[in-house]
C-alpha cells in the first residue's frame, strides 16, 4: 500500500467540481485508447444461441450422454464480440464464430503417478465434412469429472498433454542408429516398426532357444514410470525371464522397506479428505508428487472442514509456506523426531488422566506378543543397552513398560540437538499437541524425501508408523492411515482368458542377480540403479560366480521403457560408459514418445504413444476406495466410433495415428503381443506365442478390444454394469471403459483388515483359494495358517483377533509387526523394532542407521548437506521436456537453495555461480563438481542446501538429419540447451554451449504440427541456469533397502572465471569406488549356510518365481 | 437549456472519461504520460504524483519499466482483478462470453469492442466500461450540436443508467483496492481521481437530467 505524506485538501474539496474548477487542453479523443467501433448492424445470421462461453461452475463438463458430439464455441469467441454479434459460422455466414464439435474421448494423463482422469476433446465436426482423418485435431485435454480420484481436475501436466502430443520435436517414426555407427555418435537411419520387431525379435528369440538358465536373465524390461497396472510385468515372465528392472530404488523404495516391515504391504494409504491432522514429510502430496492433484484436492477438502496441516522439511515448499506448522529438521533424522513423538505417548497422559497410547488398537493389532515371547530377542535389547533387563513377564503391561524405557531417552534435549532444531524448540509442543488433538485422525504419506534420501532412510517409516499406531491412527479408519493394497486394483497384465493358453504364465525359475543381487536380500525393489555397475563389475560377478551362483555377464536385449536411467540415475556418466559397451549390452531400444539422454545411446527408438495415444489400465490408492482408470487412444477412438477401420485390428492404434498424422506413433500393448507372436516366437516353439496370439484367431495377436474385455472381466460390478450397459456388444467390458475412461470399483474402504476372513461351509476364502478348516491351523499368537503350495512351510491366511477371525493385514502375523521376526533372522536383528542411535558412539556403531549426510560429517563452514531430491510441481522427471508450456514455467532451471545466513557468511549473493563438490561419508572420496546459481533465501534450514534434481536437462545435437527424410528432427528444443561432453572411461565433464533459445530459433519453423507451433519465436528462455548433478551423484546403495540414498555431502565455493553455470567435471572412477564401498562395508550378503536368496514372503514384485528360483546354496 | 454549457461540461466529461479509461486500459506511454504532465490542470488531480520525488529524479524509461509498468501489472493483471462481473458474481469468475451483462448492452447501443486492441479478456474491463461513458459522451455532444434535445435527454438517461447499474455497482469497490494495493503516485492518485470523478458524474448526470430533460419524463 502506497504511503501518502499528506492528503490535499483543495484536491479532496475540488472534486465535486470537476467540470468546472478544469480548464482543458487536450482532447478526449487522443487520450482514449479506442477500444469500440460503432457497428452499423447485427448481421441477419445473428440468432439466440445455447452456447454459453462461461458455464455457471469451474466444474462445468458435459453429460456423459453427450461426449459423443458436444458443441462448443471456438476460443476467439470472446475477442470476436461473441454469437450474439457474428452469428454463427456456415457457408452463409463465413466470418461467424467458428462452432466446435467435439468427441471427448476419457484418458488417462500419464505424466505422474497419479493416474489423474483426462478427457481429449477431439474436434470431429471437420472430420465429418471431409472425412480425410488429417482434420481430425484434439484441441484440448480437461479432466474426466467420472474419475472419483481427481474429480475432473487436474494439474499444470494434465492440461500439457496436448503441448506434448503437438510437440515439434517428437519422434515421427522408428529410428535405428546408423549401420557403422557407434553408441552416442548421433548418427540415425529412418525404419519401420516391422523392421524393428523383426530384428529385435529374432534377437530375443535366438537368446531364448539355448533354453538353459543363463537365457532366461538376459532380458531386461526397464520402466520408467510405469502409469499402468501389471502389463509390463507379464512381458518378462511370459518368457520366463527373470528380467525386470523399475526405477523404484533411486524413487520410494526406502519408504516401502519400513512399510513391508510393518504389515508387508507396499505403501500406505490416508483418507486425507476426512484427517484432522495431515502430516507431511517434504513436499510431497500437498504440493508435488506422489498423487500430487489428487491428494492436493482433498487435503484442501480436509483443510476447509478444519484439518491442521504439518511439513517437516528442511526447505519451505509451497505446502510448507501454507502450513499451520513448518518444522524444518536436518535431513535424515526424521526417525529421531518421531520416536520422541512415541516417547511423549508412551509418557504422558490426557486432560483427563487417560493413557495416550490407543491401548485398545495397540493390544489387539500390534504383535507385541512376539516380541515378549522372544527372550533371545528382548536379550539382545538388553545387551545392546535398548532396555536395562528382560521384562518381568509377557504380558501387555510388561511391553508398554518395555516401551517407556525403549523411548525414554528420544527427549525434547535429544531431538533438539540432533534434529538441529535449537531455536525454535517451542515448535515440537505445538507440533506435539497438534498430533494427540487429531486423536486417531492423522493422515499421511510416508514416501520420498527423508526415505529415499539417506542411508536407513527405510527407518522413517518404520518410526513414522509407531507414532500413529501407538494412537490408533494406522487402524485403516476414515481421517487416518491405511495400507495400499486395499484400495489399488491392478488388471493390465490380466487379460490371459483373451489369448490361446487361457491362463497366466507359469512361475519363473530363475533369479537375475543384475536385478536381485545378493549383497541385499531384502532389497525392496530391484537394484535396477545398480545395472551399469553390476555389469561393468567383472571382480564381482567373479566372486559370486566362484560360490555358486550364475551372475550374467551382459545382456542381450536391453528395454528401456519412456525411462531415462542416463539421466536420472545418479552416475549418469557410468550408464553411458556400459550403454556403449556391446559387448556388454547387445541390442537396445527404448520405448519413448520423445528423445532423452538415454535414447541417444540405444540402437533404436520406439516411438510409443503419451496419455491419449495409448491403452492402460492404472489404479492408484489416492483415496480410500478402488479407482480404475483407462487410458484410450483419442484419435483411435474418434475414427472408430466414425467408422474408420483399421486394415489389420491387432495394429489399429498405429494405423490410427498414422492415417491421422500424428506419425508412427503405437502403443506397448499392441506392440508386445504383435512382436511376441509373429517375431519372438512364430512357430510356438519356446512356448511364448499362446500367451499373446487370440484365443479368436490363434494366426494373429490379441488385439485390444479383446485383451481388455478379459482385463476387465476380473471385476464383478464393471462386468454386470457393461453387460447392462452394452447389451449387443461382443466386448461389452472394453466399450464401457473406452467410453467412461473410469470405473468406482469399491468406495470407502476403511479397516478392511477387521474384515470376517470369508467362509463358505467349512472352507476358508482367502486371496482368490479356498481352504477347508481342517487345513487351517492357528498359532499361539492367532495367526491363521496354512500349507504354502508354493514355497512350502506355512503362510497366514487371517488372523484371530479379540475373538474374532479377521483377514488381518499382510504380514506373517496378520498384525502389524512393531516386532519384525523376519528380519531379525535375516541378519539384522538390532534394528528389528523402531529405534535410532541415541549419541555419537551409537551412530558409528548403528551406522546403517545414520545418515551419509549427518551433521557429524559436516566439519569446515563451507561443508552441507545437499538435498536433491523435491519435486517440482510442474515437471516430470524427463517427460516434461516436450511440453513448451511446462517448459516456460520451469526453463530448465534448478539453482541452489542456501539459507540467507550461510550465504552472507560466505559472501554468496543472488544469483552467484558457486562450485559444489560432491564427497563420500563412507570411501572418503569425491565425485567431482557442478556448477550451480545460488538463491539465498529464508527458505532455507541452514547448513542445508536444495537443489532439485527435476532440471538440468542436456543434448549434444540440435538436431539430426535423416538420409532420405527431408526435414531434420529436432532433438528437445523446448527444454534441453546443447552441451559438449567429454569422457574417458575415468573422468566424465559436460559444458554449455548455446541456450535453447537460440538453437530453436534456427529452426522455429516447425514441419511437424505447424498450427499448434506457430508460436515457437516466443521461446525467451535459455535453459542454461540448470546442471546435471545427478552425473555428479555417486551412487550411495541403502544396505538394507537397496534404494539409492540420494542426498549428497557437500562444499562449496564460489565459482572460478572459467567456471560456468551448467559445468560439471565428474570422476567416475570414484564413484565407482565409491559404489563399492558401501557394497562392502556396509551389507550383510548370503553367505554360506544361506538357503534362500530373499524371504519368500516379501514379494519379487513384477515376475512371479519358483521355490527353485529362490533356492540358493552359497559356496565358501 | 443552455447549449454552450452543456457543450462544454461535455467535452469535458469527455477529457475525463478518456483519461480514466486509458489509465485503467493499459500501462502508461510516454504521450500518455505528457498529456498529463503538460497539462497543470490534470496534474493538479494527480497531486501525489506531481509532488513524486522519483518522478523528477528518474529519466522517463527508468519510471515506466521500473516503477509504473510494475505497479499496472500488479494492479490490473495480477493482483487484483478488474472486472465487473468478478465483484458482481456469486462464483466470482469473469463472464467472458456474449453473456456479459454489458456486452449485451453494447450491442444495444451498436457498439462492439475490440477486445484484442484492449488486451482484456472480457468487456467488462474497468477500462473498457469507462471507455463506454466516454463514447456515450461523445454521442451525447453529437446530440448537442444537433440541437436533439430528445436525443440529448435518452443518452443522459442512458448514461444515468449505466453508472448506476454497473460502474457504481462495483468500480467502487475495485478502486479502493486499487489505491491501497498500489505502489505508485500514479495509481494511488489516479483510483482517487476515478472514484470520486465517478461518483461526482453521477450526481451531474442526475442534476442535468433533472434541469433539462425534467419536462420529457
Amino acid at each position: 500500500m502506497t504511503k501518502m505524506n499528506r492528503e490535499q485538501p483543495t484536491f479532496v474539496e475540488s472534486r465535486r467540481s470537476f467540470l468546472k474548477g478544469t480548464a482543458y487542453t487536450v482532447a478526449g479523443a487522443t487520450l482514449a485508447t479506442g477500444v469500440f467501433k460503432a457497428v452499423a448492424e447485427t448481421p441477419a445470421e445473428a440468432e439466440e444461441t445455447r452456447f454459453t462461453a462461461t458455464p455457471k461452475t469451474l466444474s462445468f463438463y458435459p453429460p456423459l450422454e453427450q461426449w459423443d458430439s458436444f458443441k462448443e464455441l471456438d476460443g476467439n469467441d470472446w475477442k470476436r464480440g461473441g454469437v450474439g454479434r457474428n452469428g454463427v459460422q456456415n457457408e452463409k455466414n463465413p466470418d461467424g464464430i467458428k462452432v466446435n464439435e467435439f468427441m471427448l474421448v476419457p484418458t488417462v494423463c500419464s505424466n505422474c503417478e497419479a493416474q489423474c482422469g483426462l478427457t481429449a476433446w477431439v474436434e470431429v465436426g471437420e472430420y465429418k465434412r471431409t472425412k480425410n482423418p488429417r482434420d481430425l485435431r484434439v484441441k484440448k485435454y480437461m479432466g474426466n469429472p467420472l474419475h472419483a480420484g481427481s474429480r475432473g481436475r487436474n494439474c499444470a501436466k494434465g492440461y500439457a498433454s496436448l503441448s506434448q502430443m503437438y510437440d515439434p520435436d517428437r519422434i515421427p517414426f522408428p529410428l535405428k542408429r546408423a549401420p557403422g555407427s557407434k553408441r552416442g555418435e548421433g548418427k540415425w537411419i529412418r525404419t519401420t516398426w516391422d523392421e524393428a520387431m523383426a530384428t529385435i525379435g529374432k534377437k530375443i528369440h535366438d537368446t531364448l532357444k539355448t533354453g538353459d538358465e543363463m537365457s532366461r536373465k538376459l532380458f531386461m524390461y526397464h520402466v520408467g514410470r510405469p502409469n499402468e497396472n501389471g502389463f509390463g510385468h507379464r512381458i518378462p515372465h511370459s518368457m520366463g525371464c527373470d528380467g525386470y528392472d523399475s526405477h523404484t530404488n533411486i524413487c520410494s523404495a526406502g519408504a516401502r522397506q519400513g512399510t513391508l516391515q510393518w504389515a508387508n504391504d507396499d505403501r500406505n494409504s490416508p483418507d486425507w479428505a476426512n484427517a484432522k491432522l495431515i502430516f507431511l514429510q517434504s513436499s510431497h502430496a500437498a504440493d508435488a508428487g506422489h498423487y500430487f492433484q489428487q491428494s492436493a484436492g482433498f487435503i484442501a477438502d480436509a483443510r476447509r472442514k478444519g484439518a491442521k496441516l504439518v511439513v517437516i522439511d528442511p526447505r519451505m515448499s509451497n505446502s510448507a509456506g501454507m502450513a499451520d506448522l513448518w518444522l524444518p529438521i536436518w535431513p535424515g533424522t526424521e526417525a529421531a523426531l518421531y520416536l520422541y513423538l512415541a516417547n511423549r505417548i508412551v509418557h504422558e497422559k490426557d486432560r483427563n488422566g487417560n493413557d495416550l497410547i490407543n491401548h485398545a488398537f495397540v493390544k489387539h493389532w500390534v504383535n507385541w506378543d512376539q516380541l515378549m515371547k522372544d527372550k533371545e530377542q528382548l536379550a539382545l535389547m538388553v545387551s545392546k543397552g535398548y532396555i536395562s533387563k528382560m521384562p518381568q513377564d509377557d504380558s501387555y503391561e510388561s511391553f508398554v513398560e518395555l516401551l517407556k524405557e525403549l523411548y525414554a531417552p528420544y527427549t525434547k534435549e535429544f531431538v533438539v540437538k540432533e534434529c538441529r532444531i535449537e531455536g525454535y524448540e517451542h515448535k515440537l509442543d505445538e507440533l506435539f499437541e497438534m498430533f494427540i488433538d487429531a486423536g486417531d485422525k492423522i493422515a499421511t504419506f510416508l514416501w520420498r524425501s527423508g526415505t529415499i534420501g539417506h542411508r536407513g532412510g527405510w527407518m522413517n517409516t518404520r518410526a513414522g508408523f509407531l507414532t500413529l499406531a501407538l494412537r490408533g491412527a494406522l487402524r485403516g479408519d476414515i481421517g487416518g492411515t491405511g495400507m495400499h493394497h486395499w484400495h489399488v486394483v491392478s488388471v493390465n497384465g490380466k487379460g490371459d482368458a483373451a489369448t490361446v493358453a487361457g491362463k497366466r504364465p507359469p512361475r519363473v525359475d530363475v533369479w537375475n542377480e543384475l536385478a536381485w543381487p545378493p549383497e541385499y536380500p531384502l532389497s525392496s525393489y530391484e537394484m535396477s540403479f545398480l545395472l551399469p555397475h553390476l555389469l561393468l563389475d567383472d571382480e564381482w560377478r567373479k566372486k559370486w560366480n566362484a560360490k555358486g551362483l550364475q551372475v550374467p555377464e551382459k545382456l542381450a536385449v536391453w528395454v528401456p521403457r519412456m525411462y531415462n536411467p542416463v539421466w536420472i540415475n545418479p552416475d549418469g556418466f557410468r550408464w553411458i560408459e556400459a550403454l556403449k559397451r556391446e559387448d556388454k549390452v547387445e541390442l537396445s531400444f527404448n520405448l519413448s514418445p520423445t528423445w532423452s539422454e538415454t535414447n541417444w545411446f540405444c540402437d533404436y527408438v520406439l516411438p510409443v504413444g503419451l496419455a491419449g495415444e495409448r491403452h492402460d489400465q492404472s489404479s492408484e490408492p489416492t483415496k480410500p476406495a478402488k479407482i480404475l482408470a483407462f487410458k484410450n487412444p483419442a484419435l483411435r477412438v474418434a475414427l472408430e466410433k466414425n467408422g474408420w477401420k483399421p486394415k489389420d485390428p491387432t495394429r489399429a492404434t498405429l494405423e490410427a495415428h498414422m492415417a491421422a498424422g500424428l506419425g508412427e506413433i503405437w502403443e506397448e500393448v499392441e506392440f508386445w503381443a504383435n512382436i511376441m507372436v509373429h517375431h519372438v516366437d512364430p512357430d510356438g516353439s519356446l512356448g511364448v506365442r499362446k500367451f499373446w496370439a487370440s484365443k479368436e484367431d490363434p494366426s494373429r495377436a490379441v488385439t485390444i478390444p479383446e485383451w481388455y474385455q478379459a482385463a476387465f472381466d476380473h471385476i464383478p460390478n464393471l462386468r454386470e454394469a457393461a453387460k447392462r450397459k452394452y447389451p449387443n456388444s461382443k466386448y461389452p467390458n472394453y466399450e464401457m471403459m473406452r467410453d467412461m475412461g473410469t470405473w468406482l470399483v469399491e468406495d470407502n474402504i476403511y479397516k478392511p483388515q477387521e474384515r470376517p476372513l470369508k467362509k463358505v461351509g467349512n472352507k476358508y476364502i482367502a486371496h482368490g483359494h479356498e481352504f477347508d478348516e481342517s487345513e487351517v491351523e492357528k498359532d499361539e499368537f492367532g495367526t491363521l495358517l496354512v500349507h504354502d503350495h508354493v514355497f512350502g512351510g506355512k503362510k497366514p491366511i487371517g488372523v484371530e483377533v479379540d475373538g474374532k477371525i479377521v483377514q488381518g493385514w499382510h504380514s506373517l502375523s496378520g498384525k502389524l509387526e512393531f516386532y519384525s521376526k523376519w528380519f531379525a533372522e535375516w541378519k539384522w536383528p538390532e534394528y528389528a523394532v523402531p529405534i535410532y542411535p541415541r549419541n555419537e558412539k551409537e551412530r558409528k556403531e548403528m551406522v546403517h542407521l545414520v545418515t551419509q549426510v549427518h551433521h557429524d560429517f559436516m566439519q569446515k563452514e563451507n561443508e552441507f548437506a545437499l538435498n536433491t531430491i523435491f519435486r517440482l510441481p510442474y515437471n516430470i522427471h524427463t517427460r516434461s521436456v516436450n511440453s513448451k508450456h511446462l517448459m516456460e514455467i520451469s526453463q530448465n532451471h534448478n539453482p541452489v537453495w542456501i539459507s540467507t545466513a550461510d550465504a552472507k557468511r560466505l559472501g554468496i549473493k543472488r544469483g552467484d555461480a558457486i562450485k559444489v563438490t560432491i564427497e563420500d561419508t563412507v570411501s572418503g572420496l569425491e565425485s567431482g563438481y557442478f556448477i550451480a546459481m545460488a538463491v539465498p533465501t529464508e527458505g532455507q534450514m541452514p547448513g542445508v542446501l536444495s537443489c532439485s534434481h527435476h532440471a538440468g536437462r542436456w543434448k549434444l545435437k540440435n538436431a539430426v538429419e535423416i538420409p532420405g527424410f527431408k526435414h531434420t528432427l529436432g532433438v528437445m528444443g523446448l527444454g534441453a540447451p546443447l552441451y559438449e561432453m567429454s569422457m574417458d572411461g575415468k573422468v566424465g565433464t559436460l559444458k554449455p554451449k548455446q541456450g535453447l533459445d537460440k538453437g530453436m530459433q534456427e529452426r522455429r519453423d516447425s514441419w511437424q504440427f505447424k498450427e499448434f507451433n506457430k508460436d515457437l519465436d516466443n521461446i525467451w528462455w535459455d535453459g542454461l541456469s540448470g546442471s546435471w548433478q545427478n552425473a555428479v551423484a555417486a551412487p550411495h546403495p541403502d544396505p538394507i533397502a537397496g534404494n539409492h540414498a540420494w542426498h549428497q555431502k557437500v562444499r562449496i565455493e564460489k565459482a572460478g572465471p572459467d567456471d560456468q553455470i551448467g559445468d560439471i567435471w565428474v570422476n567416475y572412477e570414484n564413484n565407482f569406488k565409491v559404489y563399492q564401498a558401501w557394497r562392502d562395508k556396509l551389507t550383510r550378503p548370503l553367505a554360506p549356510g544361506d538357503k534362500l536368496r530373499r524371504p519368500v514372503h516379501l514379494k519379487r514384485p513384477a515376475v512371479p518365481l519358483t521355490l527353485k528360483a529362490y533356492s540358493v546354496d552359497i559356496k565358501a | 437549456m443552455d447549449t454552450q454549457k452543456l457543450k462544454d461540461d461535455t467535452q469535458k466529461r469527455m477529457t475525463l472519461y478518456a483519461l480514466t479509461s486509458r489509465l485503467m486500459m493499459k500501462e502508461v506511454d510516454d504521450a500518455f504520460l505528457d498529456a498529463i504532465e503538460k497539462d497543470e490542470a490534470i496534474l493538479g488531480m494527480f497531486p501525489h504524483y506531481k509532488t513524486w520525488q522519483k518522478r523528477t529524479e528518474l529519466d522517463r524509461r527508468t519510471l515506466t519499466d521500473q516503477y509504473l509498468n510494475v505497479d499496472y501489472a500488479n494492479l490490473f493483471l495480477l493482483h487484483l482483478v478488474p472486472y465487473e462481473t468478478f465483484y458482481t458474481r456469486d462464483d466470482q469468475m469473469i463472464e467472458s462470453g456474449f453473456g456479459n451483462p454489458v456486452s449485451e448492452l453494447y450491442d444495444a447501443c451498436d457498439f462492439k469492442v475490440e477486445l484484442e486492441k484492449a488486451r482484456v479478456v472480457s468487456p467488462d474491463h474497468i477500462g473498457v466500461e469507462l471507455e463506454f461513458m466516454y463514447m456515450l459522451a461523445q454521442a451525447e455532444l453529437n446530440a448537442i450540436e444537433a440541437e436533439d434535445k430528445e436525443g440529448v435527454c435518452e443518452l443522459l438517461q442512458i448514461q444515468k443508467g449505466f453508472l448506476h447499474d454497473h460502474l457504481l455497482e462495483w468500480a467502487p469497490m475495485f478502486l479502493i483496492n486499487v489505491k491501497r494495493e498500489s505502489a505508485t503516485p500514479l495509481y494511488h492518485d489516479g483510483a482517487e481521481l476515478t472514484l470520486e470523478w465517478l461518483l461526482s458524474d453521477y450526481e451531474y448526470v442526475n442534476e442535468t437530467l433533472q434541469a433539462i430533460c425534467a419536462e420529457l419524463q
